[in-house]
């Protein structure tokens, strides 16, 4: 029987890169970049069909664009694209008069997300300008959740720096009708009812860049990542702070960002948990003008949920520098111990093997690095 | 007849690089070339179908973002030339 691999999925500010270790995780290997020169802000494994990836294809030349693979990203094929429905369109996807059918066209694919093991052929996509697609034939078609689209409220909806995108999708293990999205200056959304309707999720979470510190949306959700034994719990990193919610996302977000202890700076963009670690989620935090690490060096923290204690799982004297890392910018693996992957905007991949002990940096110099994922197969 | 000239950056998409066609309008064109390869679908036009920003097209020399756009007329034109332009880093 085959060894089992680890590989650290890349999507690069010029393509996609596969780095590969054995389970040990101490040696890696960089793949050949593929699509070259294009920006590749997710490259995601799907774990219902072990070696297919997804990758977010944005091409400045060609726009976006979705690549699947199914040898562990040896060779990837172009799929379908979602595209806004246009009423000028030559081939209107749904209705014409939908308030969709007057909007911009999709430039930007920001995130993929496998469906639920119960739903072995769905895909979801999120898009900016603000869009939600699903697919269930693996990506060779897509159709618009109509309530992103069609939302009376969207007029209202504004961009934030990287644009109006939606960049969470969030399946519940347990439900797949119950799922969460993150829009940029919009914030969180939940839908028990596989994506007809959706309420937000924001409260307690705080905007302070308007008038009104805690409206009802407008929040700019940066990242959210759900518990991995416990899918009620919600660790979401914020343009207002690191916050946790304990019931399904419904109620108060408690921000732990600013309790004794905790990072210099709650703000952030990055925030994943591990399957290994229940209980627990690591955050990259970044501050100033510069959206730069705080302490002279990457910089990672552990909030463990459980104890209600913050913990710096990376000492910023190890690599030295001011470092970005982006929304996707940190993942974990299936492993136990669990595997810390983080990717900085300058292009230095870091990994821990061993929960956040001890830390490498893989020997390449990528370009500035959009996502991270890790996939163990 | 038109002597059509694709960026070589398209061939990953059109494995044709020159051809001659007799469309009327430049948007007739593209339709023919989309037809012809279908992974250039969206890829020139958006789903809007407005030329891409980073996408030249120039008729007989003359760039089409200063005359008529994708409505510019290929009656008696000699050449089209589809490229990308000068942008990255």
């Amino acid at each position: 029987m085959a060894q089992k691999k680890v590989r650290v999925l890349v999507g690069t500010r010029k393509g996609t890169y596969i780095v590969e270790s054995d389970t040990r995780r101490r040696s890696w290997k960089v793949r050949p970049v593929s699509n070259a020169g294009r920006d590749i802000f997710h490259v995601t494994a799907d774990p219902r069909r072990p070696g297919t990836l997804f990758a977010a294809v944005n091409s400045g030349f060609w726009g976006p664009i979705v690549y699947r693979s199914s040898d562990w990203g040896k060779s990837w094929r172009e799929v379908a694209t979602p595209l806004t429905p246009v009423a000028k369109s030559r081939e209107p996807m749904f209705d014409p008069d939908s308030p969709a059918a007057k909007g911009r066209p999709v430039i930007n694919l920001w995130h993929i997300a496998p469906g639920h093991p119960s739903e072995p052929k769905t895909v979801f996509i999120g898009t900016d300008p603000h869009g939600l697609f699903r697919s269930d034939d693996r990506g060779e078609s897509w159709s618009p959740v109509s309530w992103v689209q069609d939302h009376p409220d969207r007029k209202n909806w504004s961009p934030g720096a990287g644009g109006p995108c939606l960049h969470t999708i969030l399946v519940d293990p347990r439900d797949p009708k119950r799922m969460y999205i993150g829009m940029s200056a919009v914030g969180t959304f939940r839908s028990d009812d596989a994506g007809a309707h959706w309420h937000p999720t924001n409260q307690g979470v705080e905007t302070p860049f308007q008038p009104e510190k805690f409206p009802e949306t407008g929040q700019c959700v940066h990242h959210v990542a759900l518990d991995a034994e416990d899918p009620e719990v919600a660790y979401r990193q914020d343009h207002g702070g690191m916050y946790v919610n304990r019931h399904g996302m419904e109620g108060r977000w408690e921000r732990v960002g600013k309790l004794k202890g905790a990072p210099p700076d709650d703000f952030g963009f990055a925030v994943t948990s591990a399957p290994a670690l229940p209980g627990r989620a690591f955050f990259v935090p970044l501050g100033g003008e510069a959206r730069t690490t705080l302490r002279g060096g990457l910089d990672v923290w552990e909030w463990n949920d459980r104890t209600r204690r913050w913990r710096s799982v990376l000492s910023p004297k190890l690599f030295p520098g001011d470092y970005g890392v982006q929304r996707e910018g940190i993942a974990a693996d299936a492993l136990e111990p669990a595997g810390l992957y983080v990717g900085t905007t300058t292009g230095q991949l870091v990994v821990s093997p061993d929960a956040g002990r001890s830390w490498t940096l893989v020997p390449y110099q990528f370009p500035g690095i959009h996502s991270v994922e890790a996939a163990v197969g | 007849m038109a002597e059509v000239h694709l960026d070589a950056m398209l061939r990953e998409f059109a494995p044709r690089r020159n051809f001659v066609s007799d469309a009327p309008t430049l948007d007739a064109l593209l339709d023919e070339l989309e037809r012809d390869s279908p992974r250039l679908r969206h890829k020139l036009r958006d789903e809007t179908g407005v030329l891409r920003r980073y996408v030249k097209v120039f008729v007989d020399g003359r760039e089409v973002g200063a005359s008529a756009g994708l409505a510019t007329s290929l009656e008696g034109a000699r050449t089209v030339d589809i490229l990308h332009s000068i942008a990255g880093g």
